[in-house]
């Protein structure tokens, strides 16, 4: 029997559930408690899919991402951010300002074709695209031109109804106290998950309220 | 013993136009209404040289005209001396069609004739241009072999004095007054004149025709004036129909691209910027554009897609009649070292790709990012040229957005204040200038980093993402 299976086994005609592959491979985010509910942390390459509003800490929770990728000597390129970048906070959170790079494209159309020739080129390991709306059609190619440079695109935008894109990862991003409040919709290897919290307090504690709220000299403004 | 080759290029105007077109019948007509060249298919249709321009037209119905252009054929013979002085150091020009090329010092370096004129023939055969070619013990003495058409490569002394001897005068240099004074006197072959005793042509023909003979046979020294070799490239190409499209342009462009490709390759160089520069045939003035690599390129395919992506850019206010490349500098090839260990070949280089993003958006839209030894946060970040390294040692402070916004904006909502103050005063401790910084957090959530003025207004400066 058993060299009847073996046969089998050979020719490919049997899938067996122990040797399932990870759907891609995982570079982790530097939070303990998200690379456990992520298997490993984020992808290494492909589309990654950021629903998230501004100014919540979206990127404070790429940031250790972003240095390990950078760290072979590959480029992190910025496309069309919402503002003028601040040396000093990504020179302090670990980036190599020497291999950072900054597009501001005039229209949409232009920044995906300067996203497509940053994944492409093979040189960038990370491409960060501030963007609106995307087509599928935009997604796939991306996607596609992503694994060919072996890089990964994260795709920050605002939450958007629509179908989904074809992505290796997807989640939403919420505001926290306590860092951000993440959920993930969609995953290629893997489930959607119930909404849990990123504590950013230890890397981070300006930035969160809870240490404040114990601190008596509170005050408003505005 | 001196020996000298001299290379006569029958079409040079014709043949530097584009390869594409040689369909088409081509002459070039002189001031007198005379065909002086063609390329092949016009030869295949029946016109010779010297013909009439009526006779011409008659058998030729779709023959297309260019007008001689002494200036522009000078052009063509230099750019030529120059790219053929890659292998021989001796050439001196014969305007308007032909090169001399002394051989006496190249052949021990080429192991002999054979091996000198293998190499030359390469060089020849990669340029669009038809040539004849003959050896010779003088200069003149090769010259007059070339125009006969010989395309004798020999250093043998009696085969060139035999085939010297055998030359009919009209394919000498002298003057049409003497070559029929000659013909009266019986003689047609240059080896009858070389016979006579010089005493008696002195006395019956003017200085002009000792001179010329002293000169073929090597007694007198005939002065050549050697080319030096030139830095750059330059090189214009006419395009025998106007093209109103850009993206047409990328034929004739390729060539010329090619062409430098090959110079580059045979100096081991590469360039960083090339001048392109489109004539019109009306009154706009010509439109030139500059495209540049940042790593330096030598491959014409890599300089091609530069330039498209600069032209797609371009607004033609009229077709395209002409096409110039210019390079002026050109620098040593460095080799470029990748880690053998390096988990992806990378298809660009990162200065590759930056040339490309910058040749499609311009080149304010792609920047780097470089730490400020300042203190206020406008200043504490620069965005210069990509990929510079910044100096070493600056600290960043901690606790700074990651975006500034390009003018604060008045604060409108209630915010919850985390940290701060943190006081900045700009240079000259200017009090009333004075802004204490706040890091909030809005309603939705979003961490701002505030400040308040002495005048007490506060303002949104950046944002925590």
């Amino acid at each position: 029997m058993s060299a009847l299976l073996e046969q089998l086994a050979r020719r490919q005609l049997i899938w067996q559930g122990n040797n399932q592959q990870a759907a891609y491979q995982a570079v982790s985010s530097g939070f303990a408690e998200l690379d456990q509910k992520l298997a490993g942390g984020f992808p290494a390459t492909g589309l990654i899919d950021i629903q998230t509003e501004y100014a919540i800490g979206e990127l404070r929770l790429l940031l250790p991402y972003l240095v390990q990728q950078q760290s072979q000597g590959r480029l992190l390129v910025l496309i069309a951010p919402p503002a003028q970048p601040c040396a000093d906070m990504f020179s302090s959170a670990g980036i190599n300002l020497a291999q950072l790079l900054i597009i501001n494209p005039k229209n949409n159309k232009e920044a995906l074709w300067a996203t497509e020739q940053c994944l492409q080129s093979g040189c960038c390991a990370s491409v960060l695209l501030w963007q609106l709306a995307m087509t599928l059609a935009q997604a796939r190619r991306l996607q596609l031109a992503a694994e060919q440079g072996a890089a990964s695109l994260l795709l920050l935008r605002r939450q958007q109804a629509g179908l989904s894109l074809p992505v290796n990862l997807s989640m939403k991003l919420q505001p926290h106290q306590e860092g951000v409040q993440l959920s993930v919709t969609k995953r290629k290897g893997g489930w959607a998950t119930a909404p849990f919290v990123v504590n950013m307090q230890s890397r981070w504690p300006q930035l969160c309220l809870s240490h404040v709220i114990s601190a008596p000299d509170r005050r408003r403004a505005g | 013993m001196a020996l000298y080759l001299y290379l006569q290029f029958p079409a040079l105007l014709p043949d530097s136009l584009s390869r594409h077109e040689t369909r088409l019948p081509l002459a070039v007509v002189n001031e007198l209404h005379r065909i002086v060249q063609l390329n092949i298919a016009a030869e295949q249709a029946g016109v010779e040289l010297n013909m009439a321009l009526g006779s011409a037209a008659a058998l030729c119905h779709n023959l297309q005209l260019i007008p001689y252009q002494a200036e522009r054929q000078q052009d063509i013979l230099h750019s030529l001396a120059q790219q053929l002085y890659q292998v021989t150091a001796d050439i001196a020009l014969d305007p308007p069609d032909g090169l001399y090329l002394r051989l006496c010092n190249m052949l021990s370096l080429h192991q002999g004739l054979s091996g000198y004129w293998q190499v030359l023939k390469q060089q020849l055969d990669v340029l669009p241009y038809r040539y004849y070619y003959a050896c010779g013990t003088t200069a003149l003495a090769a010259q007059c072999l070339a125009r006969q058409q010989l395309n004798l490569v020999t250093a043998d002394p009696a085969v060139l004095s035999g085939a010297l001897k055998r030359s009919p005068l009209r394919f000498t240099e002298l003057s049409c007054e003497i070559q029929q004074q000659l013909q009266r006197l019986g003689i047609t072959q240059l080896g009858q004149l070389l016979a006579l005793s010089q005493a008696e042509l002195a006395r019956r023909f003017d200085a002009s025709l000792l001179s010329y003979l002293g000169r073929l046979r090597g007694d007198f020294y005939h002065a050549l004036q050697y080319i030096q070799s030139a830095p750059g490239f330059s090189r214009y190409v006419e395009l025998l129909y106007d093209i109103s499209n850009t993206a047409v342009l990328a034929t004739p462009l390729k060539q010329l691209l090619e062409q430098l490709e090959h110079q580059l390759q045979q100096m081991n160089a590469l360039c960083y910027q090339l001048q392109l520069t489109l004539f019109f045939r009306g009154k706009t003035p010509q439109q030139g554009v500059s495209v540049c690599s940042a790593q330096g390129e030598y491959r014409a395919a890599n300089w091609l897609t530069l330039c498209q992506l600069q032209l797609q850019r371009l607004q033609l206010a009229e077709p395209v009649a002409g096409l110039k490349l210019d390079v002026t500098r050109f620098s040593p090839q460095q080799a470029q070292t990748g880690g053998l260990f390096q988990p992806v070949t990378a298809a660009l280089s990162a200065l590759q790709l930056v040339s490309v993003l910058q040749a499609r958006l311009g080149k304010q839209a792609v920047s780097g990012l470089m730490l400020q030894n300042q203190h206020l946060p406008e200043q504490a970040s620069s965005q210069p040229l990509p990929l510079l390294h910044g100096r070493p040692g600056i600290k960043a402070l901690a606790l700074r957005p990651a975006f500034l916004l390009p003018t604060a904006r008045p604060l409108t909502e209630a915010v919850e204040i985390s940290c701060g103050p943190e006081r900045l005063c700009p240079d000259g401790w200017a009090l009333q200038q004075q802004r204490d910084y706040f890091i909030g957090r809005n309603s939705k959530g979003q961490w701002l980093w505030l400040y308040r003025t002495v005048q007490q207004g506060w303002f949104v400066h950046g944002l925590f993402s």
